[in-house]
């Protein structure tokens, strides 16, 4: 009996398991420096996809190139771009990437926001996003000498501290805007892989903008607006020291009281 | 004289093999006052406060009731009390920031290992670390099956539950359920196991012998942050702790249907049952409390201080 038992369960074993030999290969696109913060952030967002995978079958790769030999390959999962806001939009506009999800890691600016493209995600916040925010604060204390920013290494809540702890254990610098933009890309699109099975840009694109619900380590399952921004508490930080969260308490419209709301 | 050191040494030996007598004690880890609050669940009175080292977080006990276990995160160990004197005993290795565990009916320890990525499995009667079992990043939730076959380990900031077979000490499958798994629990036969996912909001039932998901429900509670899960004693209805919403949900355990919510303290995480059913005791993070809710009822009928941070509970009943 007992002997049944085992092979009973070496057998079911056997059947969980070519769930997991079908490998899915995976390759991202990026453009941008290969060092430095966001580089960084990307790494640590790959070996946590590539943990992830080893469990559930995928193998998750990232390979740099240059805009000119983006525009020649032959197929693309994902883009992701640490570049200014102007290439960000050519490249997002160009035709041959329309079905694709295009990760605009680094750049603040309000015009990627309000284009209102269906396929670009901006992960950081925007500046209208800091300005809001950073306004909420200074409407409550006006002497504050305070600035606005996506990422702290002093965050705590939201299991905020065991990233910052693993990030910097793994790299020896800090976590910032950059590197946590970085990290959210790649496990955005290791948590759509992981879900959907699958790595067909349109499939991924749709689930992005429709279905996600980010753990993004700073608080509720972060979505994305039309305008193509990732849903985001802002943090206040002043002398170097975190002093509150956006939304501020008693502020409407929760998270969407920070930044363009909507696309018209 | 001879005779009565043979009748106590005798004595000794039967008592060394039984079953204690309950306690009744309620024990709390406080995370950030280093210690364990020892309440006397009949009274609701705090009996006395144990000072037990750095960040206590998970809580348990030895298969014989006379050990408590608790989790030193930031000594990188398990402390050791004796249940009926309350004295330390000592304390085992336990790998890199441990957070919670589960007592194997054989004995055991498996415990997550948050900052590692990984489970450890301790055998407390030799003080030594059987098996170190490679998981998913940040594991929390850590719970072995009734008949110690298998172990569930969730891994929070990679979506899985982890199972683990314990006769090989390997992961043999793994489950993608919603955002950050945290809470497990078995039924009574371990046919069933339930996961909750804070920032899914979402609780799910695995059956355990294909190991996949046969129900999940989005939890319709404002502001809820599922945490941990306790059965009744007839697996019917499940209560579960709530986190930000400072509730505990009581639900249909097969439908998953909510049957009512119950107000405790703030930031609820913990949670234990006692043996009959009748009392859910939940430790709430943020009010420096205990509630006692009475499943009658589903009313809070009691508010316990304790230290600061409360975070896991186990009874002795």
């Amino acid at each position: 009996m007992q002997q049944f038992k085992k092979w009973g369960f070496a057998l079911l074993c056997m059947l969980v398991q070519p769930a997991l030999a079908a490998t899915i290969d995976v390759q991202l696109h990026y453009v941008g420096p290969t060092e430095g913060s966001v580089w960084l952030g990307m790494q640590q967002g790959l070996d946590e996809a590539n943990l992830q995978g080893e469990f559930l079958g995928q193998k998750y790769t990232l390979k740099p190139v240059t805009v000119d030999e983006l525009n020649h390959l032959d197929s693309v999962t994902a883009v992701l771009l640490a570049s200014d806001a102007d290439q960000v939009l050519e490249i997002a506009k160009s035709e041959r990437f329309a079905d694709v999800p295009i990760f605009n890691l680094t750049s603040d600016a309000d015009k990627l926001r309000s284009a209102c493209l269906p396929n670009l995600l901006n992960i950081s916040a925007s500046q209208k996003m800091k300005q809001d925010a950073l306004a909420q604060w200074m409407k409550k204390h006006p002497e504050s000498t305070a600035h606005a920013q996506g990422w702290h290494k002093d965050f705590k809540k939201f299991a905020a501290s065991q990233l910052n702890i693993r990030f910097t254990k793994a790299h020896g610098v800090i976590m910032d805007d950059d590197s946590w933009a970085g990290w959210a890309a790649v496990k955005l699109l290791s948590d759509t892989v992981a879900r959907t099975q699958n790595d067909d840009a349109t499939i991924m694109l749709k689930y992005l903008k429709n279905d996600i619900a980010f753990d993004g380590q700073k608080g509720e399952g972060a979505t994305f607006r039309k305008t193509g921004q990732l849903r985001q508490l802002v943090l206040l930080v002043e002398n170097n020291k975190l002093v509150a969260e956006a939304p501020l308490r008693g502020v409407k419209g929760g998270l969407d009281s920070l930044g363009l709301k909507s696309c018209n | 004289m001879k005779l009565k050191q043979l009748l106590v040494s005798s004595f000794i030996l039967v008592s060394a093999t039984a079953w204690a007598e309950p306690s009744y004690r309620l024990f709390v880890t406080n995370e950030k006052s280093n210690s364990v609050s020892v309440i006397d669940s009949r009274t609701g009175e705090v009996e006395t406060t144990l000072d037990i080292g750095d960040r206590p977080r998970g809580i348990g006990l030895s298969p014989d009731h006379k050990t408590l276990y608790v989790a030193l995160s930031e000594e990188n160990a398990i402390g050791m009390v004796d249940v009926a004197t309350l004295e330390m005993i000592g304390k085992l290795e336990a790998g890199e920031d441990p957070e919670t565990f589960d007592v194997h009916p054989n004995g055991n320890l498996y415990l997550s290992n948050e900052d590692d990525a990984k489970a450890t499995v301790i055998n407390p009667s030799t003080g030594k670390i059987i098996e170190e079992i490679r998981v998913g990043l940040e594991p929390e939730g850590v719970a072995v099956s009734p008949d110690g076959s298998i172990v569930l380990v969730t891994s929070e900031s990679t979506n899985m539950v982890h199972v683990i077979d314990t006769a090989q000490h390997k992961v043999v499958a793994n489950i993608l359920v919603a955002a950050r798994p945290r809470g497990l629990a078995f039924n009574s036969d371990g046919s069933r196991a339930y996961v909750s996912s804070e920032i899914g909001n979402e609780i799910a039932i695995i059956d355990t012998k294909t190991f996949t998901i046969i129900k999940k429900v989005v939890v319709d509670v404002p502001k809820s942050k599922p945490m941990a899960i306790k059965l009744s004693p007839d697996d019917k209805t499940l209560y579960m702790t709530l986190g930000r919403a400072a509730k505990v949900v009581v639900m249909d355990a097969e439908s998953l249907d909510i049957k009512t919510t119950v107000d405790v303290g703030k930031r609820v995480w913990g949670e234990e049952i006692s043996r009959d059913g009748s009392r859910i005791y939940t430790a709430n993070g943020v009010s420096n409390t205990v509630s006692v809710v009475d499943t009658e009822s589903n009313k809070s009928i009691m508010e316990i201080e304790v230290g600061k941070g409360p975070w896991g509970l186990v009874i002795d009943d």
